[in-house]
């Protein structure tokens, strides 16, 4: 479309509604649209877009399209950045009807969310973890990562993985999909598992078992120190330092590397997973490594040299 | 076949190359900035359906990935103006009183038509952006429109000239 013609109409809509038009501005105008094919269609374009607006709910369309502006620089640089989580407020605010009760959440590396639902129930991500929430069809599905759910009611929630389905009511349960595959591991309570060819079992409270394309694999009494996350703790008893490190890298963003003969040393204890740097350290101090760090994302971790 | 008439080149760049080569690329880019996998796959279609339609011609693309990313961006950035504006119509849906409130049906077709809106007042300053939407939505006059702004009304009717002529623009 011509700028100038868009001007043009501008201008004439503007002084019409500014109710300072005379009987001959109204006269130029029509004029103006007689002149040109392109006036008249754009005059009448002009009148569409002045329908569209007078046909939308007045107070909804206020409300969404006067929302506060974060300006375009900033809406490039958070589309551009990692994502960040969406408020928890969003969810709790029960006053939404529940059809909206949708979201994606997700936290990034190293970092961990607790989120009331309703009834009681509640959902705490790990590290690194990808969600979509649909309470209207009490339904989670787990993209990525690593949830915890807790149903005391009745009302069951349902968890989608990659691999299959969990049922959830008065239970409580932590989910793990990594790589290929997933890790059930029921806290409290019975959950009913559907892996991806309709077989349907049950795992109850103590149990672990693997969840993968080919179905429920056979379960594990497991040990509930493992989900010390829930509490912000990473816990290790005798544990192969690599595989720790392994755990630990979960938690880390940036590069962590370590020697392999560091590989089997062992480890016990509890970990603050607030601040991993103090985990390494408190690791080189007590096992004798050195942490050697270029820049805090790319961490090396060697074998003491022994003071000269 | 005779080498000697058909000079060695590297292969072309098609789409079904560049969609082979770079689709998982794109998405793993773009997951990471999206922080999900669903919504990455759908930008990423998106993204090769933009290309698809752009006038540049795929064959002569000098670095394809450079390309995916600017089209990526602006899908976006676009994507997140569009949950800006569900937020917040979910947030005015929820503060209405029970009688005005549309049905589920109305709900998604009212939204439709405001992201289609917003789109089309996308990039108008938000004084002007604000004038206008008081004008076309809640019929107020241009004297009190600057009453409300604190300017003069010849500055309404300047933001009015502007909102009009942007959006008749924009409006193809």
């Amino acid at each position: 479309m011509n700028r100038d013609v868009a001007r043009a109409a501008a201008q004439w809509l503007a002084l019409l509604e500014s109710g300072g038009a005379t009987e001959r501005d109204h006269a130029a105008l029509q004029h103006w649209r007689d002149s040109h094919p392109q006036h008249e269609q754009t005059w009448q374009r002009a009148q569409t877009l002045r329908q569209r607006f007078s046909e939308v709910p007045q107070a909804l369309a206020m409300a969404s399209l006067d929302r506060p502006q974060p300006g375009r620089r900033a809406v490039l640089k958070r589309a551009l950045g990692v994502a960040a989580l969406v408020p928890a407020a969003w969810l709790i605010s029960r006053q939404l009807p529940i059809e909206a009760w949708r979201a994606d959440l997700h936290t990034a590396t190293g970092e961990r969310k607790r989120m009331p639902l309703a009834d009681g129930a509640s959902l705490q991500l790990n590290t690194a973890t990808a969600v979509d929430v649909d309470l209207a069809q009490r339904r989670i599905s787990l993209v990525d990562g690593e949830l915890a759910l807790n149903v005391p009611g009745t009302a069951a929630m349902t968890v989608h993985t990659r691999y299959g389905e969990l049922r959830v009511s008065q239970a409580e349960v932590c989910v793990r999909q990594l790589g290929a595959g997933c890790l059930v591991s029921v806290l409290k309570g019975t959950v009913q598992v559907r892996d991806l060819s309709g077989q349907s079992a049950t795992l109850q409270g103590g149990q672990q078992a693997p969840l993968k394309t080919a179905g429920l694999g056979a379960w594990a009494p497991f040990d509930a120190l493992q989900l010390g996350w829930r509490d912000g703790v990473l816990t290790a008893q005798n544990q192969r330092l690599g595989d720790f490190l392994r755990e630990l890298e979960r938690y880390r963003p940036g590069v962590l590397r370590w020697d392999s003969s560091l590989e089997t040393l062992r480890v016990t204890g509890s970990f603050r997973l607030d601040d991993t740097d103090r985990i390494l350290n408190l690791l080189a101090s007590t096992l004798g490594f050195d942490v050697q760090a270029r820049t805090r994302y790319w961490v090396t971790l060697t074998p003491r040299v022994s003071a000269a | 076949m005779n080498d000697a008439v058909v000079p060695t080149h590297v292969p072309e760049l098609t789409l079904s190359s560049l969609y082979r080569d770079h689709r998982s690329w794109l998405e793993s880019w773009l997951r990471r900035r999206l922080g999900n996998a669903w919504d990455a796959a759908d930008l990423s279609q998106d993204t090769f359906l933009r290309v698809l339609a752009s006038a540049q011609p795929i064959a002569q693309m000098q670095e394809p990935r450079a390309y995916l990313v600017t089209v990526g961006k602006r899908l976006l950035v676009n994507f997140h103006q569009r949950r800006s504006l569900e937020q917040a119509y979910l947030n005015a849906l929820a503060t209405l009183p029970e009688a005005c409130v549309p049905s589920p049906e109305q709900r998604w077709l009212v939204l439709e038509t405001l992201q289609a809106l917003d789109e089309l007042l996308d990039g108008l300053p938000v004084l002007v952006r604000r004038a206008f939407l008081w004008s076309q939505l809640e019929g107020l006059g241009y004297r009190e429109i600057a009453e409300r702004l604190g300017v003069c009304e010849r500055t309404v009717k300047r933001y009015m000239v502007q909102a009009y002529e942007h959006c008749l623009l924009v409006e193809l």
